[in-house]
């Protein structure tokens, strides 16, 4: 089956420029991604910049809770004229950015390096699993056990893509695995 | 189906500041329409030489849309409609609206908002103000005027904000600091401006430089289309000639000779009326289209644009 590569819901990553006005130049970012934003926060003047490092594999859908903790600290005395750089696996890049809308930011103010991998976070749509590091289609559900094909479609609620049953008509059927792009 | 225009009567005329003057209008037939905060209507005028129409915003409370008030300021150059409803309009006059259309509405999930009024731009904030109470939403009204032909409301709006209201009189030489209105503000502050150009400039153009994302900053602008050099629109479809007058919109012009074109704001901001041209070249003056639409000279926002030369030929 071939998906349109060009769905609308897949985000496309634009490697982060530097917006010099900013009263709060803020880097979140998880430690294997720390290059992807180190030109950057090398550019900021020392006192208006903070940067955020978190461990890679944080858990499905939920960061780690001392970043989050820390991050909503800052984020709520943070200037309106804050500038957010997130860098990391898509999962912690959505993960970070949705936290940052529910503190008042707006997506204006916020950028998302391109993702360090291909890797996708995967929604299961029958039982709402969430699953990292899926990097092959039809995935086996973690869940329910049910053979999910991938689709492109992504939900950044939950920063992940959505995953349906590939043979629920015959779950015998077995399709080949693709790598996913 | 769409409804053109609503029969209203007059039901009382207020002198709410040397310049202004509000009407209380209700539905001659049925009841009005409910609006949102933000809202404004057009009302139609019957000009000199022909039908006049300004959009002026809605400052009642929208929970109560029985009635609606309107508030106009008398123009120092007025080209007949501001001048027609102070000199013209009586208690128990009949008028033709608009439906309301909202192109200024609150963003209900801001953190905080910044109102900044200049003059009769105060009015949408009269809708948003009730709105903003009912929710509990943290806001601050910042109110420039010239007591000598503005602010109105004044007294009303004390007694509603108190320390929420921040009061600049220029007659007093108060001036208002926008550099510190806008420093030192959380994240999710939206701002709202209406009045001048000048006003909106000021505003925009200091929180680009303090560094606020422009998607926090919302504005309208009650400027009427300034007039220019008289020129004349060919229309394809029709076949007609329109001659534009000096002092009248290509909008208005197209209106006069029976031609319709969608439009809502008449101030060249909601993109409704944007039209095709096939040929001439275009004096764009409104704040809708692309700059690669303006140089690509196809299309023309006729409420407030005109022809660059002696013609266009429209796409009508």
């Amino acid at each position: 089956m071939q998906i349109d590569p060009s769905i609308k819901s897949r985000p496309t990553y634009t490697p982060p420029e530097l917006v010099a006005t900013a009263g709060l130049q803020l880097f979140v970012s998880e430690s294997d991604a720390e290059h992807l934003l180190e030109p950057l926060y090398r550019q900021c003047a020392e006192s208006g910049a903070q940067w955020l490092v978190a461990e890679p594999g944080n858990a499905p859908g939920t960061l780690a809770d001392s970043l989050s903790g820390y991050l909503q600290h800052i984020l709520n005395d943070a200037p309106v004229t804050t500038r957010l750089y997130v860098a990391g696996s898509e999962g912690f890049l959505w993960d970070i950015r949705n936290q940052a809308l529910s503190a008042g930011l707006v997506d204006e103010q916020i950028q998302l390096a391109p993702p360090i991998s291909s890797a996708r976070r995967l929604f299961c749509t029958h039982c709402y699993t969430l699953m990292e590091g899926v990097t092959a289609s039809p995935h086996t559900c973690t869940g329910c056990g049910r053979l999910l094909l991938v689709r492109d479609h992504f939900a950044r609620l939950h920063g992940a893509y959505v995953g349906v049953q590939i043979n629920a008509e015959d779950p015998d059927e077995q399709p080949e695995q693709e790598v996913l792009q | 189906m769409s409804i053109d225009s609503i029969p209203v009567r007059v039901m009382a005329i207020e002198q709410v500041a040397p310049m202004i003057r509000e009407f209380k209008l209700e539905a001659i037939e049925g009841r009005l329409p409910a609006f949102s905060p933000g809202s404004h209507v057009q009302v139609i005028m019957p000009g000199a030489s022909r039908e006049i129409r300004n959009a002026y915003s809605l400052c009642g409370d929208p929970a109560t849309p029985r009635r609606y008030s309107i508030a106009v300021r008398l123009q120092d150059v007025s080209r007949g409609g501001s001048s027609f409803m102070h000199g013209q309009v009586n208690v128990g006059d009949q008028l033709a609206i608009t439906p309301p259309a909202n192109l200024f509405a609150p963003v209900m999930t801001a953190r905080k908002h910044l109102l900044i009024a200049g003059g009769v731009g105060i009015t949408p904030f009269m809708s948003y103000i009730p709105e903003l109470k009912r929710k509990g939403a943290d806001f601050e009204l910042h109110y420039l005027y010239r007591s000598s032909q503005t602010g109105a409301y004044l007294d009303q709006l004390q007694q509603q904000l108190g320390s929420a209201l921040h009061r600049y009189d220029s007659v007093q030489g108060n001036k208002c600091d926008l550099t510190a209105v806008l420093s030192g503000q959380g994240p999710g502050t939206h701002v709202y401006i209406c009045g001048p150009e000048s006003l909106i400039d000021g505003v925009r153009s200091t929180a680009a430089a303090l560094g606020w994302p422009d998607s926090l900053i919302h504005f309208e602008a009650f400027a009427a289309p300034e007039p220019g050099e008289p020129f004349k629109a060919q229309l394809t479809h029709s076949g007609k000639t329109v001659d534009v007058a000096a002092d009248e919109s290509l909008l208005e012009a197209l209106e006069r000779e029976g031609v319709k074109v969608p439009n809502l704001c008449r101030a060249g901001v909601c993109g409704q009326c944007r039209t095709a041209v096939l040929e001439g070249d275009v004096e764009h003056r409104d704040d809708f289209l692309s700059n690669d639409e303006r140089s690509s000279g196809s299309c023309i926002m006729p409420c407030v644009s005109r022809a660059a030369g002696k013609h266009l030929t429209l796409d009508l």
